[in-house]
């Protein structure tokens, strides 16, 4: 069984900051993801508020930032952790594929959050194929079509000002009313294509081996209305990804990672940073001061176990 | 071997045993981080698979020709059969999984 001082769960900003940090700290660093390094950054287009950098695109970024973690000959491998245990001074992090275990003194979590679902009728049906999640990413595709957009805050309207621009019409179903910033959410509205239906709860999807509509009816005078599309992107927020960790008693009730402002959890050992902590900002910029601070903490309960 | 082709010289390479397509966007953040991913599969591979970089916008034929949805989408073929498909960014060793399944 592979042993090391510091095994961080989930390569985004946070993970890749605090495995650049320990690696200096000269620390035995094992740096997992499930999928690739990046996080969230991947899925954004224009990240313009990382100091230093002006406009950066965020799968550069991200790139960048792994670069610097192999710079330093950090371990990296594919691994989805299912679980976490706690045996005296000993994390083990268990991993689905192949059943591995990692032994290690120190875990820092920082495994982000995912794009919140609606759970309604046909969503699973046409998840990846007709509904996305990533306008940048699909978008292109859009060119012409009927496009829906699910949600109304801050990234719903702003990748629907981008689809508006590529589609032949855009309708924006929401919950609530538009919450984005006023400015953006005239400017949608002003657009010649577009139509929002706000207080809406949406019901389903339809179509056939494609999608080809959304189902949805009226929060205020309960009338039901089908529109036909093309393509939908849902954005209705994001939930924490940390399902792997329930057994620990860390979590709050909505799921994300109770820390201190030194990053540490109730259990000795254990670390949270990035997206997936509770906090009440989420940016690049605030994911890698935590896994700065996390990993810093991570080197002072290891030389204090010596 | 990894390169961006063009729609005639994808044409001449997919016959050429097993080759791996990926279509993508220049705007999309998977298809960069899975470009980024591709390199290292292809040091890995080495000459078991031809990877083939098909640019959205510039190869509109050949996206309708295979049905591509969404961004990125991998495509395995051999001899210019489809063998199997993947949307989305995948990780390196689903990538390398494929590959060595369908090898000769």
């Amino acid at each position: 069984m592979a042993y090391y001082d510091l095994v961080i769960v989930g390569s985004g900003p946070a993970g890749m900051t605090a495995a650049i940090y320990a690696a200096r700290a000269n620390l035995r660093v094992l740096l997992l993801d499930k999928l690739a390094p990046g996080g969230q950054i991947v899925n954004t287009n224009e990240i313009q508020n990382y100091t230093g950098f002006g406009t950066v695109n965020g799968a550069e970024l991200a790139i960048k930032m792994y670069e610097h973690t192999q710079e330093l000959q950090v371990a990296f491998d594919y691994k989805t952790v299912k679980e976490i245990r706690v045996q005296g001074d000993v994390r083990e992090v268990h991993c689905v594929e192949d059943d591995t275990i990692y032994e290690c003194a120190v875990v820092i979590l920082s495994t982000g959050t995912r794009p919140r679902m609606l759970h309604v009728e046909n969503e699973s049906t046409y998840a990846a194929h007709g509904i996305s999640w990533c306008a940048i990413c699909d978008g292109a595709a859009c060119r012409g079509k009927d496009v829906v957009v699910v949600g109304g805050g801050n990234s719903a309207v702003e990748e629907s000002l981008y689809l508006a621009d590529i589609a032949n019409s855009l309708t924006v179903v929401t919950m609530f009313d538009l919450t984005a910033d006023p400015m953006v959410c005239d400017k949608l509205r002003a657009m010649e294509n577009v139509t929002v239906y706000p207080y809406q709860d949406i019901l389903g999807f339809y179509g056939d081996s494609k999608i080809r509509g959304i189902h949805f009816k009226s929060t205020q005078n309960g009338e039901e209305r089908c529109v036909d599309c093309d393509q939908v992107f849902e954005y209705i927020g994001l939930t924490p990804t940390t399902e792997a960790f329930q057994n620990l008693g860390i979590l709050n009730s909505y799921g994300y990672v109770e820390t201190d402002a030194w990053m540490t959890t109730k259990i000795p050992g254990i670390f949270g940073a990035g997206d997936c902590i509770s906090k009440n900002l989420r940016q690049v910029v605030t994911a890698c001061s935590d896994g700065a601070i996390a990993a810093q903490g991570a080197a002072h309960y290891i030389q204090g176990l010596k | 071997m990894l390169k961006e082709v063009t729609n005639a010289e994808f044409r001449e390479s997919v016959n050429q045993g097993l080759v791996l397509a990926d279509f993508f966007s220049s705007t999309c953040g998977p298809c960069k981080m899975l470009s980024y991913i591709l390199g290292d599969v292809d040091k890995t591979c080495g000459e078991k698979v031809m990877i083939l970089k098909v640019d959205f916008d510039k190869n509109k034929d050949l996206v309708e020709e295979y049905e591509v949805t969404g961004y990125p989408t991998l495509i395995l073929m051999r001899d210019g059969k489809e063998l199997v498909r993947k949307s989305g960014l995948q990780q390196k060793p689903v990538i390398v999984g494929m590959i060595e399944e369908y090898m000769d």
